[in-house]
């Protein structure tokens, strides 16, 4: 087996050649622990990864960092968030030495939702903040690679010992210009990532075509890719992804299902199950990223009825 | 060229109150291409100020002048006059002009009648697009004359982010074309597009804002 | 006119800018001042709607006047091609302006015609004095500049 980077659970997992599973953990808008504490409990032991992410849409949450570190408190190893919307690198370095002296190895690379985002739903947020991007997710990699590897800090002074992490990149392999995700790809993988975390996938078609090509490149040797799934909750919901979110597409057929169904709930389980199925299918795939928006109760049911359950021993 | 756009005239009223004579200064270069600071624009903006004055109840002399350029010690010279006989002035150039006025005629206050906002280019009549945040490491070379740091919302460097729409359109502005979406374009016309597979690493920012107030000296240009 | 009347000695006082090619052809284009039915109306023929400047509109306000009515042809039967929607959009973003210093939208309008009558145009300063008579006077008016 080759050396591992970090040595976390989704990094065995993955080098064992199982099928990954990592789902996510939203931290709460306030400082309680206790909704962290209550979906850790419920998700224990189901998935190998969890992420925490970092002010999803630019919304003000408990940190990822401190978030990551109440899972793993818990008995859960988090998949920690770091975006460039709001640190600087000499932040960003420093928030990865205290995650890092805090236990917490895998970090998912983002360049962050804008601001503007934190303003776009019911909340006021804070669209007249000031951003950051001093570096972006691809540049972001690099940093924690250099840390990893050579330990060495961006700025080229060293860091006394090397930071070990497992180092993630979000993907989204169908927005356009389609042609160049795959190069996208190929960039954060160059950049330095281990393994990737796609957009929400419910064009299974699509996506295989993208997957296909990086095979092609032989970046799914290199890197470990997950699908993404989002459950679906309602036709609605996926009306406005289809419509609002960022490169993801959703079949019609798919919509009809859910607008048809006498349960919605429990149709959104089925396709939940059948896309992961069919994920499992796509040659050079990894594993699935699997979401479920404030709805982290599903969950269980749709990894036991997709046999991702129980997770193996690695 | 610089472009800015009015205060709105409340907050301007704001200002101007408690002064009994103030002369409001335009600028015949970036701010009279973008219609905010020219002369046309100080030929609207006084009277909406002397009635917008008058509708608070306050009586304030509003004198006009628009000169060559604000942002020039010798254009800003001829002002001297016209200051001597207010009490405060009001300038509608960009941040440069209104700097310049208040150092040259430092015993007056010089108020800010517009917000300037950023380095752009008349995409068409009536639409300004920013094209540059003069960030001090220029990268035009690399980006097929396209640029990501003022254009991409995320200033990104190594490509479009996920969120290009299907259009094209920007994720954060659907009014704004994803820069990344261009860039992309551009080097495929060219049959370049492995340029754009290559990492670009962390930008060096000391050369802008970032670095510092940025000084520039050119010892064979001094006196 | 009801309105209006009741300001007793106050009558509005209406420019009205009006590009010729909205009257009825052959006609004299009105111009001075008309005062009848309770308010003054004041003519000032334009070759074009589109010929009405900004600054030149803000002006007529800060004169006093209490109203002030731009008048071009129909959509797409300009003889500049665009010049009334060009007007169209200038008085609109005037009008905002005028909302934001509280001087009262309503103080300039752009209404369209084709074929008018002097009697047409008189009718549209009439109906800018309604629209006005609830500001009351033009605050400006009186104003040593
Ligand atoms: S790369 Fe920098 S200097 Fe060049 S156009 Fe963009 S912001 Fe301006
Ligand atoms: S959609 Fe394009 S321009 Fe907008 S933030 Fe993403 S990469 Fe930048």
């Amino acid at each position: 087996m080759k050396k591992m980077n970090a040595g976390t659970r989704l990094e065995r997992v993955v080098a064992a050649g199982h099928f990954a599973l990592t789902v996510e953990i939203g931290p709460p808008r306030g400082a309680n622990p206790e909704s962290v504490l209550k979906k850790a409990a419920l998700l224990k032991g189901l998935a190998d990864g969890y992420n925490v992410t970092d002010n999803q849409t630019a919304v003000v949450r408990m940190s990822s960092i401190a978030s990551a570190k109440i899972l793993l408190d818990a008995g859960l190893e988090p998949v920690m968030q770091m975006t460039c919307r709001d640190r600087n690198r000499i932040a960003i370095q420093s928030d990865l030495l205290g995650a890092s002296a805090f236990g917490i190895k895998n970090c998912l690379c983002l360049s962050g939702d804008h601001q503007k985002a934190s303003a776009a739903g019911k909340l006021k947020g804070h669209p007249g903040a000031k951003n950051v991007f001093d570096i972006d997710s691809v540049q972001l990699l690099a940093v924690l690679k250099g840390l990893r590897d050579e330990a060495v800090q961006e700025g080229g002074d060293s860091v006394d010992q090397a930071v070990p992490f497992f180092i993630g990149a979000a993907w989204t392999p169908l927005s356009p210009p389609l042609e160049f995700r795959v190069h996208r790809l190929a960039k954060k993988a160059a950049a330095g990532a281990d393994f990737i975390q796609t957009q929400a996938v419910y064009d299974i078609a699509a996506f295989a075509r993208q997957v296909a090509k990086a095979r092609e490149m032989g970046l799914t040797d290199r890197v470990a890719v997950l699908g993404g799934v989002i459950v679906p909750r309602s036709a609605k919901m996926l009306q406005y992804m289809n419509q609002s979110v960022p490169g993801v597409t959703v079949p019609d057929q798919i919509v009809k299902r859910m607008a048809d169904a006498p349960s919605p709930k429990q149709e959104g389980i089925r396709i939940a199950v059948e896309l992961i199925q069919a994920m499992r299918e796509i040659k050079g795939l990894k594993g699935v990223h699997l979401q479920a928006i404030e709805a982290e109760e599903i969950l269980p049911e749709i990894i036991k009825a997709a046999g991702l359950s129980p997770r193996p021993s690695v | 060229m610089i472009i800015a756009e009015w205060k709105p005239i409340p907050e301007l009223v704001s200002m101007l109150k408690g002064h009994k004579s103030v002369l409001l200064v335009g600028c015949a270069t970036c701010v009279a291409e973008c219609a905010a600071g020219g002369e046309r624009e100080v030929e609207t903006l006084a009277p909406l100020l002397r009635m917008a004055l008058k509708t608070e109840g306050v009586s304030v002399e509003i004198k006009r002048k628009t000169i060559e350029r604000q942002c020039e010690w010798e254009f800003v010279e001829a002002l001297a006059g016209e200051i001597e006989e207010v009490d405060a002035v009001l300038s509608i150039a960009c941040g440069i002009g209104v700097q310049a006025l208040s150092e040259r005629f430092a015993h007056l206050p010089v108020y800010p009648g517009v917000n300037t906002t950023s380095l752009a280019i008349r995409e068409q009549p009536g639409l300004w697009t920013a094209r540059c945040a003069a960030c001090g490491d220029c990268v035009l070379g690399e980006t097929f004359g396209l640029c990501p740091v003022a254009r991409c919302a995320k200033s990104l460097m190594n490509g479009p982010c996920g969120g290009t729409r299907h259009n094209g359109m920007c994720e954060v502005d659907e009014n704004v074309e994803c820069v990344w979406n261009l860039i992309y374009e551009r080097a495929k016309a060219r049959g370049e597009l492995q340029k754009l597979y290559e990492v670009r690493r962390a930008k060096n920012w000391s050369n802008s804002a970032h670095g510092g107030p940025k000084r520039m000296l050119r010892e064979d240009l001094r006196p | 006119m009801s309105a209006v009347e009741k300001q007793g000695e106050y009558q509005p006082e209406i420019v009205v800018l009006y590009c010729r090619n909205c009257l009825t052809p052959g006609i004299d284009p009105p111009s001075g001042v008309l005062a009848a039915g309770g308010i003054v109306a004041k003519y000032v023929p334009m070759p074009c709607s589109s010929k009405v400047e900004p600054s030149h509109l803000m002006k007529i306000l800060e004169r006093g006047a209490d109203g002030v009515e731009v008048v071009g042809c129909p959509d797409g039967q300009c003889g500049f091609l665009d010049g009334n929607r060009r007007a169209d959009k200038r008085v609109t973003r005037l009008r905002s302006l005028l909302a934001e210093i509280k001087l009262g939208e309503e103080r300039l309008c752009m209404n369209r015609g084709t074929r008018l009558t002097s009697e047409a145009l008189f009718a549209l300063a009439q109906k800018r004095a309604r629209a006005v008579a609830g500001l009351g006077p033009n605050p400006m008016k009186g104003v040593n500049r």
